[in-house]
């Protein structure tokens, strides 16, 4: 029994080269496309960049362990970071989904107030920026608004977005069932809004994450902004590195909970491989 | 006469249908003064060619349309312009399931719509699935099955809700032909066994010929009934139907009478001056 399980399994595992193997799966290859840059930019900073500007990877590791995680004020900004992101995010996905519903609700609101988001959605909004600060202070709070004023917008317009695409077909098919006004925006509005609400979350979770670094890089005098600044004043560009590198994880973090989250919530999309009508025809 | 009045299901009194303004020269008359009587039981086929009206006469039998002018009344009700979903299903040419819920979620939420109690959900979801050979299908989401399989459940669902009265708006037209034929005689057989009222707008001459009772041939636009040729052949129809002498001369019927309201059609479009 095992020699029958071990001639079925290990010739073809063996006879494949490594090298194919990999080049065939696009998770290594991708890993060893990062590998390479990394290894680049390892032999670079060591060998040839100035220290003052670059340092090599192994080092921005280092410092790392060393100046970032070891320093108990750096920790808890990057905590403050996350707990600013958490907040902004929070309040532009119930203010998002709300006014976007709103909004989305009617063709008359949507006429009426949907080129109003619109508008405000155009804005640079850095250019808001001293009046952010002037409102809110120094601290959290205008990291807070910079971040959800950033975020909530992406949100409501991809929920009236949604809300608008529903099918002239499913709705005529709800109708002809006897579904109800309200049954209709259960059943088929909402649903179909979905795909396109986590649109708009993921969205509105980079801008919230892009309004709340900016506003820490450009007023904080405590937060990790004010950390990054200093390390580049003093041309020390391997916790400046390690620094970025934590704000870059904690992105990624996020960003993924929103995938998952949408992987997980939207409902008869890729669940299975099609079935092919021939494989079940009588 | 009140004895006949019982078994007519759906009457169709001089029904007019124009959209857009009268005054308006964009506006359209797509329905011209239309009336047709449809026993219980029936199997009618309304052909045409296309852009007749024979999709819009079905809408407004089923009160998704409220007609200009005229009235349909259906098993006594007059419809006016609102659904009546205890009486009436619909199947529309492209399939109506709803891509966020499984098979047998979309059969709950018909059910659900129309009122019926939530014990019986189950047991006619998959009733009617057997009877278009889905069962093993009903936990899949409608992405997951082919156009031909989605179309076979999107008509078990109209039959799921157990209405005397089905209307069909070219339910086959986006299937190929050899999918089209099975479905078709399932139909047939359906027909035999429920004694459904059934409207089937078409523009294939073949599935017309064969399924119906009545073909009520239309004209070009403005859509007004032309002729209603009978096909006097019990329900179910085997594919042997097609072979007969009878099967081709009505079909040649059917073409000979819509060559002429295509080629007024195509006239049309040319040059809408003309005519």
């Amino acid at each position: 029994m095992a020699s029958l399980s071990s001639a079925t399994s290990t010739p073809a595992a063996s006879s494949t080269p490594i090298w194919s193997r990999f080049a065939r799966s696009p998770f290594w290859l991708r890993i060893a496309l990062i590998a390479a840059i990394l290894l680049l930019l390892e032999y670079y900073g060591r060998f040839h960049a100035d220290p003052a500007f670059m340092r090599p990877p192994s080092a921005v590791v280092e410092a790392f362990f060393t100046s970032v995680i070891s320093e108990p004020k750096i920790v808890s900004a990057l905590w403050l970071c996350i707990t600013e992101i958490s907040i902004a995010y929070g309040m532009s996905v119930v203010f998002g989904v709300a006014i976007g519903l709103i909004v989305g609700a009617t063709k008359f609101s949507r006429a009426a107030l949907f080129p109003i988001i619109l508008l405000l959605f155009a804005i640079p909004q850095v250019s808001f920026m001293p009046l952010v600060i002037l409102i809110f202070g120094l601290g959290p709070a205008a990291k807070i608004a910079f971040g959800f004023s950033h975020g909530i917008f992406p949100i409501i317009v991809n929920v009236v977005a949604g809300m608008r695409d529903v099918k002239e077909l499913h709705l005529r098919g709800a109708r002809s069932m006897g579904a109800s006004k309200a049954d209709i925006i259960r059943h088929v509005i909402l649903p179909n809004m979905v795909p396109s609400l986590f649109t708009g979350l993921r969205l509105g979770m980079t801008l919230t994450l892009l309004g709340v670094i900016l506003a820490e890089l450009y007023v904080s005098t405590g937060g990790v902004g004010y950390y990054t600044r200093v390390f580049a004043e003093n041309y020390n560009p391997a916790p400046l590195f390690a620094l970025i590198t934590s704000l870059a994880v904690i992105a990624i973090f996020f960003n993924e909970i929103v995938r998952i989250a949408e992987n997980t919530l939207t409902p008869g999309k890729r669940r299975a491989p099609r079935i092919q009508s021939k494989s079940v025809q009588k | 006469m009140q004895n006949n009045q019982d078994k007519i299901a759906i009457s169709i009194r001089n029904v007019t249908q124009r959209f857009g303004d009268a005054s308006q020269p964009d506006s359209v008359l797509a329905l011209d003064n239309v009336s047709l009587d449809i026993k219980k039981g029936e199997f009618v086929c309304l052909l045409g060619p296309s852009g007749c009206g024979k999709s819009t006469l079905l809408n407004v039998v089923g009160g998704l349309f409220k007609p200009t002018s005229g009235t349909a009344t259906v098993e006594g009700r007059l419809v006016d312009g609102k659904p009546h979903p205890d009486k009436i299903a619909f199947v529309f040419q492209e399939s109506t399931l709803f891509p966020w819920y499984t098979v047998i979620e979309n059969f709950h939420i018909a059910l659900k719509f129309q009122g019926i109690p939530k014990a019986e959900w189950d047991d006619r979801a998959m009733a009617a699935l057997r009877a278009v050979g889905m069962a093993s299908f009903a936990r899949h989401y409608p992405d997951q099955l082919s156009v031909g399989m989605r179309q076979r459940v999107n008509m078990a669902r109209g039959i799921c809700v157990k209405t005397d009265i089905l209307l069909m708006d070219e339910p086959f037209a986006a299937l190929d032909e050899q999918t089209r034929m099975v479905l078709g005689e399932d139909l047939s057989q359906l027909l035999a066994e429920t004694g459904k009222t059934i409207v089937f707008v078409t523009h294939s001459l073949s599935e017309a010929v064969f399924l119906s009772d009545r073909i009520a041939v239309f004209t070009a636009r403005p859509g007004k009934i032309k002729t209603i040729i009978d096909v006097d052949t019990p329900h179910p129809r085997s594919p042997d139907f097609m072979l007969e002498p009878k099967f081709s001369e009505l079909r040649n019927e059917c073409y000979a009478l819509l060559r002429d309201e295509i080629r007024a059609t195509m006239a049309l479009q040319r040059d809408p001056q003309a005519v």
